[in-house]
């Protein structure tokens, strides 16, 4: 108090009016903006894209709606053929990227059949006739004309003039940020406050002029993001201003690891290859770690080459989506986990070997997720669940910096200057700002360890309000529930698979990095997406985003999405 | 993929645990928020220990201590003496725990603003204590360690309680280097954080059981031969009183006597009125816990018990506990609670009114009654009224012997009987000697002040 009230008597009038200003201005904008980036993914219109007929000897004309298509007489299946000799799940129908289709035979009790010969799996030309527990039917793939004509009946998922808009409002808020830090105390990090948050407003205007180039209108999960990795910046720029640089470079280099990723997605065929660089990559990068890392804080995740210190248990995760994801082809007729389960224990036993559990646990969580999507078997998941359970006290057992986290679980106000250091240090901090905030620069978190990154939220809502905390951590849950609703329209189970596993690992890392700020759960020191501060984090937080932006098959959304050809000529 | 896209509902089972862990932290933010701010060590709250924000009064709005820029204390140095032990000083050796407890109204806190102030920050504590009574006590104290505290035993208002050794928090000094002794135990808050041996301030409670218990005891006669012969020991007199009543032996002090009505109330009935007159228990008031007293004679001999009865042995007594004891008395057997924060406003609104609290009955009525005569009858007989011009002072005096090679603790406890001043008040002087002779000269003083205070 001593300090924050001598700040104000010595504060000029404006400064104060400013202050008082902006701790109302801040929540109503981002409420603003965040409803206005969250509704469009929350309620947009799930619109099936149309591929193919398949056409029925009586004459029916069923419509395929995804790339991939389980014909069965379940009536989960996509294309339901309710006939008595047809099996539940009978054959998957594939359409590749060059717009050719195959048949495939899922382990049905009596095969699939193209003009009276029984195979496992074949290409389809036009004209043959498939044959499926004695039904006979035709594929007819739609024309390009047709295709394009289909696009044009599509709802656009948002026009170009409201992603200008929101990117407008988040930048009317990063100027007010900048400025509250400029009045608020951080004169002297001008130079840094400046680069920071003029950095991340060039990055993001950017992006957004790319996409009018490509012609690509949707912003909403992007600007999330901007957002997010602004309120980390604005974390920086209260505790640590010196690293808005080098934090600014891993957000460009995070926007770039994004189109990568997002281009090599774009083509189903092109990410399925790319699947096995990334399990090798994902292992590797742990397994350098393990011989050449540094061991920080308990736990040897760290690798340093020079000046530059890296986690690359984050890049892993970003590998280990690429791993899990699964075409629907696949998932039918090799039904069995056994090489992805294998890879994970690979994983989480390099994790264990470095005492990183918190990482562990978010490659765990991603486990389950891929294991139920491609499986779909409660009880395979039960199992894992007790794996885990019995492997986790075997852990605490060994690592007794852990077990000290869970001592203080629930205790801290009993232990406020030991274990519960931290967090008690937080929730006072976060109570001292109320729902709205002492205002840019005024708070006391920067004195505590890892203020900018495992405690993060806490010096958010010293600074900024619980409203505020509570809208970022909103967002995320929405670009998660945009990934559930998603999947329905999704083109192929690989993207569904993806965008579900990566919105999952955000959802994780919530959990544990604000669920433990504020001991509703124990401290992990597990980074929040876009927010914490680390550039390692923020590289697979775009990594991961990429994979949420292919599954957007919302017309005209996204980049890693291909447009319908125009008049036959590729959309590049 | 019908069945991927159902699958992937299970991320509605991370969200779900997502928000139902929000919703929990958010509904323990509402309802402990408050508190947490003013948890211990509360950054935007406390610095060097102690609160950090508000301003507080004495109660006529003097100002003892603003925070709202800094740590700016009263002028007179006389003044920052007195009340350091209520304030706190700026390192937090000494704390203020009365103000920490209302520190979430000295902040100014509330749940949407946090602790951000605009401009001037936090609340305004008046407390219940007079500063010209603080420096009058202190004063008076002169050289001596030891407490004083004066209350108003009708509505719980501590008018003055001071300790010493104290120190001046705006030029503190160098204690490692201090090799005299003059400030040992200078963090400590005599008034609530000690015990005394009480001496023979002590007989008031033996007189009181004795009052309750013994029908016959005023008419019984007490022979004193300077020496009271028990279990092959002795019980001593500072002198031989010869025959006398209870109200000359309780004039006289007289430890032969009071040996006798200890030993006729017996263990159990002793312990039983020591325990409900509450003389070692604690006293609890604004966030401040006194130190716990003791009184155990549990299987004592007959000897122990008697010197128990006159306030030696083991026995010890915190003064603002035996001041809330001695205000009982005064008040016809029920007393109230003391309390040292009258009211705290913040934006010109008031968010604590300190209120009178009664206590129960701890003796009757008729036993209250013959206490305030024999109190009053000492100083008329033998303190002297001289000393208290136009006050009607019941009083008794100690001598507790400390051993040690030191001189004896002085004390004092008494109360004001008239109307318009009803004071109570003690008095413990350390090392010092007869307590008619320190502590009345001391208590003189103090209390003509709080007259005029309270007339003014």
């Amino acid at each position: 108090m001593d300090f924050v009230s001598g700040l104000f008597y010595a504060e000029p009038a404006y400064i104060r009016v400013f202050t008082a200003c902006l701790r109302y201005l801040a929540p109503v904008l981002v409420a603003v903006l965040l409803f206005r980036c969250m509704k469009p993914l929350l309620t947009f219109r799930k619109e099936p894209e149309i591929w193919a007929w398949l056409c029925l000897a009586d004459g029916r004309k069923m419509s395929v709606t995804h790339w991939e298509n389980v014909i069965g007489r379940s009536k989960r299946s996509d294309i339901v053929v309710n006939f008595p000799t047809v099996s539940r799940s009978h054959a998957v129908l594939t359409r590749y990227d060059d717009g050719s289709w195959t048949i495939a035979d899922a382990d049905s009790k009596d095969g699939v059949f193209v003009n009276k010969k029984r195979v496992r799996i074949r290409a389809l030309q036009p004209g043959d006739v498939i044959s499926i527990g004695g039904v006979d039917m035709e594929l007819q793939p739609i024309s390009r004309r047709q295709e394009k004509h289909l696009a044009q009946l599509r709802t656009k998922a948002s026009t170009i003039f409201s992603s200008f808009a929101n990117l407008f409002l988040l930048t009317v808020f990063q100027i007010l940020c900048a400025v509250g830090f400029l009045l608020g105390g951080g004169g002297e990090n001008a130079v840094d406050i400046l680069i920071g948050f003029g950095g991340i407003m060039a990055c993001q205007w950017a992006l957004l002029l790319f996409y009018v180039c490509i012609r690509r209108t949707s912003f909403e999960v992007e600007t999330i993001a901007f957002f997010l990795s602004t309120m980390g910046m604005a974390v920086l720029a209260t505790v640590d201003p010196g690293e808005a640089l080098k934090q600014l470079i891993a957000l460009a280099l995070g926007v770039v690891l994004f189109l990568v990723v997002g281009w090599s997605l774009r083509d189903l065929e092109r990410a399925k290859k790319f699947r096995y660089v990334a399990a090798i990559a994902g292992i590797g990068f742990l397994l350098i770690t393990l011989v050449f890392g540094r061991e920080y804080y308990g736990a040897k995740n760290w690798l340093v080459i020079g000046s530059l210190s890296i986690q690359p248990s984050e890049l892993s995760k970003v590998c280990f989506v690429y791993v899990g994801a699964s075409a629907m082809d696949r998932i039918m007729t090799k039904r069995n986990l056994f090489s992805f389960i294998a890879y994970s224990v690979l994983i989480c036993g390099c994790l264990a070997l470095m005492n990183d559990f918190g990482t562990a646990l978010i490659f765990f969580c991603a486990f389950l997720v891929i294991a139920y999507m491609r499986s779909g078997s409660v009880g395979t998941l039960a199992l894992a669940c007790t794996a885990l359970g019995f492997a986790g006290v075997v852990a605490l057992k060994i690592a007794p910096h852990a077990l000290r986290r869970f001592a203080t679980w629930r205790h801290i106000w009993e232990a406020p200057l030991e274990g519960g250091y931290q967090q008690t240090r937080s929730l006072m901090c976060m109570a001292a700002g109320g729902l709205l905030g002492l205002g840019a620069g005024r708070g006391w978190m920067k004195n505590v360890f890892a203020a900018d990154s495992d405690v993060a939220v806490a010096t958010v809502c010293e600074e900024w309000g619980l409203i505020l905390v509570v809208l970022i951590i909103l967002s995320v849950i929405a670009l998660a529930v945009f990934s559930v609703r998603s999947a329905s329209v999704g083109r192929s189970s690989f993207y569904t698979i993806g965008a579900c596993t990566a919105s999952c690992i955000m959802l994780v890392q919530v959990i544990l990095n604000a669920l433990g700020t504020v001991d509703v759960l124990p401290l992990t020191g597990v980074t929040f997406p876009f927010l914490s501060n680390g550039g390692s984090s923020m590289l697979c937080s775009w990594g991961l985003l990429a994979f949420i932006k292919a599954a957007d098959t919302r017309q005209n959304a996204s980049f890693a999405v291909r447009l319908t050809k125009k008049g036959g000529a590729e959309d590049e | 993929m019908n069945r991927i896209a159902l699958r992937a509902g299970i991320a509605f089972l991370l969200i779900l645990v997502l928000l139902a862990g929000l919703g929990f932290f958010v509904f323990e933010y509402v309802t402990q928020a408050d508190q947490w701010v003013v948890f211990a060590g509360s950054p935007h709250v406390y610095n060097g220990g102690n609160i950090g924000c508000g301003v507080i009064t004495d109660r006529d709005g003097v100002l003892l201590l603003d925070l709202s820029d800094g740590r700016n204390y009263a002028q007179a140095e006389a003044l920052r003496r007195s009340t350091v032990h209520w304030l706190g000083d700026r390192k937090g050796s000494i704390s203020a725990p009365a103000l920490s407890h209302y520190a979430a109204e000295l902040t100014g806190y509330d749940i949407l603003n946090g602790v951000y102030t605009y401009g001037k920050a936090g609340g305004t504590a008046q407390l219940t204590i007079s500063s010209q009574a603080q420096e009058a006590a202190l004063k008076a104290l002169g050289s001596y360690k030891g407490t004083l505290g004066v209350y108003n035993y009708e509505t719980g208002e501590i008018l003055c309680a001071v300790t010493s050794p104290n120190l001046d928090p705006d030029n503190p000094p160098d204690l490692e280097k201090d090799t005299t002794g003059q400030y040992d135990g200078v963090y400590v808050n005599r008034f609530t954080q000690s015990t005394y041996i009480p001496g023979s301030i002590f007989k008031i409670v033996t007189l009181a059981a004795a009052l309750e218990t013994i029908p016959d005891i005023m008419q019984q006669k007490f022979v004193c031969k300077g020496v009271y012969e028990l279990d092959n020991d002795k019980v001593t007199c500072e002198d031989k009183h010869y025959e006398q009543d209870v109200k000359m032996a309780f004039r006289n002090s007289c430890n032969c006597a009071f040996a006798q009505i200890a030993g006729q109330l017996g263990e159990e009935t002793l312990t039983r009125y020591v325990e409900q007159f509450g003389v070692t228990q604690r006293v609890t008031f604004d966030g401040i816990t006194t130190a716990k007293g003791n009184f155990d004679i549990k299987g004592a001999s007959q000897y122990s018990i008697a010197w128990s009865g006159v306030g030696q042995h083991t026995d010890l007594i915190n003064p603002c506990s035996f001041m809330t004891f001695v205000g009982a008395i005064a008040a016809d057997g029920k007393g109230v609670t003391p309390h040292l924060v009258a009211q705290i406003t913040s934006d010109g609104l008031t968010s604590y009114w300190g209120q009178t609290k009664n206590q129960s009955r701890i003796m009757s009525v008729a036993t209250a009654e013959t206490l305030q005569e024999l109190m009053g009858f000492n100083v008329t007989d033998k303190y002297g009224s001289k000393h208290f011009p136009g006050l009607t002072v019941c009083a008794k005096t100690g001598t507790a012997e400390v051993g040690g090679g030191k001189k004896p603790n002085a004390m004092l406890a008494g109360f004001v009987a008239d109307e318009e001043y009803p004071l109570a008040f003690i008095v413990a002087v350390e090392d010092a000697g007869y307590g008619r002779e320190v502590c009345i000269p001391i208590i003189a003083e103090v209390l003509q002040v709080c007259k005029a205070v309270m007339d003014s």
